[in-house]
């Protein structure tokens, strides 16, 4: 987790900050939240890669609410230099967070796998597409996400 | 900078009478009505023709070439998309209409659908050489290239870098009729028969090189009267011909799924219709769109057969294509080793990458556009929703977006919920 220095530091350039539910075991809404992300980016200008690069990482973070948890909260906060996703969830947790990392490995149900989610690919696939990614979770409580990805600053 | 945006539709402004009709059925919301005229905001328009379709008043016109502008080349060679085939209904033979439409005043008429079945090779070769990223998407509709670069720009480095058959076609002619013929490349005027005006803009306005190797293409729609006279009038002439000119691969290209058939492999989506596509490459943008080699997308319903362009009903146009397939689709007409060569000297390799050209952003400053944004909001939140269009708007929110854009002379009045209107 970031250091509170480090988000009041990080406050005072907040240019945006958006919030968005989500809620689990919706399948059918699921993917909301990080397509407003998207498109708010998109009409912000920023750069096609980069957008491309929180689209991937927030919908996979939405996904593992949805299939996961109760219920859960995707913040997008936008700084001069970076983009911040932060989900947090009410749900199971993630005992042991080295493992869920790899590549390949889920917890989730046979149903789930039908609908072809749960590869197992989701968290990889946020920290392939961050430049800082963060997770803490508490068993029985629920996990917290941080997705950072900087942007090009000289663009702009 | 910026060279001016070239479309292939116009707006008749004697015919039009600023209805709300096209401005509605417009997908990527490029039409607004203004001083009682519809207008194209360039930068938003992807070519798809849905106005031209939708137009009650038949105000918006393709650009495509005229018959008459072939006069202006020595040779003159018809190189008409497949579908065609289709137009005739299923008693018609590809050869016949070859030979109707040579009579129209070309020297040669050709079948593109050799081409198709080429490329359908050369895909193939493609996917083989290029195991990542995937899922690669087809570059065969101009209209889904812009979309992409419009749009989703940031997929623009997954489109196949691999020129369309119709392109692929006309470089092969070009190249071969020259050195038959003895004569320079320039004196060859190498015309596509078109379902959709969208080619124009491939044509005059390449992305992927520096000239097309078209020079223009003739709506379908245009040369449809003339074709079935000579078709009428000559009846069982052509009977005697052979098909081996004619590729029943390639002609499945003309309806959607027909670029896929000749992928091996089972990890191939095709997709028609320009709201589907828009929908599926929202999913492959996040990612949601996993384990598929290839996505085919035609913009039009069904694929070309349902291009503004065409004259025959689609279903029935679809009927006769499946019919052609199975007359004709079970030999191969070209060498896959021939094919392979070309591929190695990069013959169908695109000239230049594909360049993102997003939308533009609600202010090129980022803080701007956030504050605008915001803006934006607010105002919508105050506006009915009703989603009427008299404003001059396709919506409420386009017209939120409008008035933080600060278009020139537009308040929140005009909205006829909320205050006088200004209409």
């Amino acid at each position: 987790m970031v250091s509170s220095t480090l988000i009041q530091r990080m406050e005072t350039e907040i240019i945006l900050n958006e919030e968005f539910e989500i809620t689990g075991g919706d399948f059918i809404n699921g993917g909301a939240a990080s397509c407003r992300v998207k498109n708010i980016l998109k009409e912000i200008g920023l750069a096609p890669e980069i957008i491309r690069r929180v689209a991937i990482a927030s919908y996979e973070a939405e996904m593992n609410v949805v299939m996961y948890a109760k219920k859960g909260i995707m913040k997008l906060i936008l700084t001069s230099d970076k983009i911040i996703i932060k989900v947090d969830d009410e749900g199971p947790g993630i005992p042991d967070i080295e493992l869920a990392m790899q590549p390949g490995y889920s917890t989730a149900t046979p149903e789930i796998r039908e609908m072809g989610f749960g590869a197992g690919m989701g968290l990889p696939n946020i920290k392939k597409n961050a430049d800082i990614f963060n997770i803490n979770s508490t068993v029985d409580k629920g996990t917290n996400l941080e997705i950072i990805i900087n942007l090009n600053t000289k663009n702009d | 900078m910026t060279e001016p945006i070239y479309h292939s539709v116009k707006i008749n402004e004697t015919k039009c009478i600023g209805c709300v009709v096209c401005m509605k059925a417009c997908p990527t919301k490029a039409i607004r009505i203004k001083q009682r005229k519809a207008r194209v905001i360039a930068e938003r328009c992807i070519d798809c023709g849905e106005c031209l379709r939708v137009c009650p008043y038949n105000a918006i016109t393709p650009l495509t070439t005229q018959s008459s502008d072939i006069n202006r080349f020595k040779m003159k060679i018809a190189l008409p998309s497949p579908v065609i085939y289709s137009q005739f209904g299923s008693e018609v033979m590809p050869y016949d209409i070859l030979n109707a439409l040579k009579d129209l005043g070309f020297d040669y008429a050709f079948d593109e659908a050799l081409a198709c079945e080429m490329v359908s090779i050369a895909i193939q070769e493609y996917l083989v050489r290029n195991p990542l990223p995937r899922p690669i998407i087809s570059s065969t509709c101009p209209v889904v290239v812009r979309l992409i670069q419009r749009l989703f720009p940031g997929l623009v480095s997954l489109i196949i870098k691999m020129e369309p058959p119709r392109e692929i076609a006309a470089k092969n002619l070009r190249k071969e009729l020259s050195r038959e013929y003895k004569i320079p490349e320039s004196d060859l005027g190498i015309f596509h028969i078109t379902p959709c005006p969208a080619k124009m803009v491939s044509i005059n306005r390449p992305e992927t090189m520096e000239k097309s190797y078209l020079d223009g293409a003739i709506s379908i729609k245009e040369i449809y009267n003339q074709v079935m006279a000579r078709l009428k009038k000559k009846e069982k002439k052509f009977l005697l011909h052979t098909q081996s000119q004619v590729s029943g691969i390639g002609i499945g290209w003309a309806i959607s799924g027909g670029e896929i058939r000749g992928i091996k492999g089972d990890s191939v989506v095709s997709v028609s219709g320009v709201y589907d596509t828009i929908k599926i490459l929202g999913d492959v943008e996040s990612g949601k769109i996993k384990n598929i080699d290839y996505l085919e997308c035609l913009i039009c319903p069904d694929g070309c057969i349902g291009g503004p362009l065409t004259v025959e009903n689609r279903f029935l146009a679809k009927s006769t294509i499946l019919s052609l397939i199975r007359q004709f689709g079970g030999k191969n007409r070209i060498d896959t080793n021939y094919v392979r060569q070309l591929y190695e000297k990069n013959f169908f390799s695109f000239e230049r990458d594909i360049k993102p050209k997003p939308f533009p952003p609600l202010d090129p400053n980022k803080n701007e556009a956030i504050k605008k944004l915001k803006k934006k909001e607010k105002i919508l939140k105050n506006l009915p929703g009703i989603n009427c269009g008299v404003c001059g708007s396709p919506d409420c929110e386009s017209f939120a977006e409008d008035l933080v854009r600060n278009e020139q002379g537009l308040t929140v009045g005009r909205c006829v919920f909320l205050g006088e209107s200004n209409l």
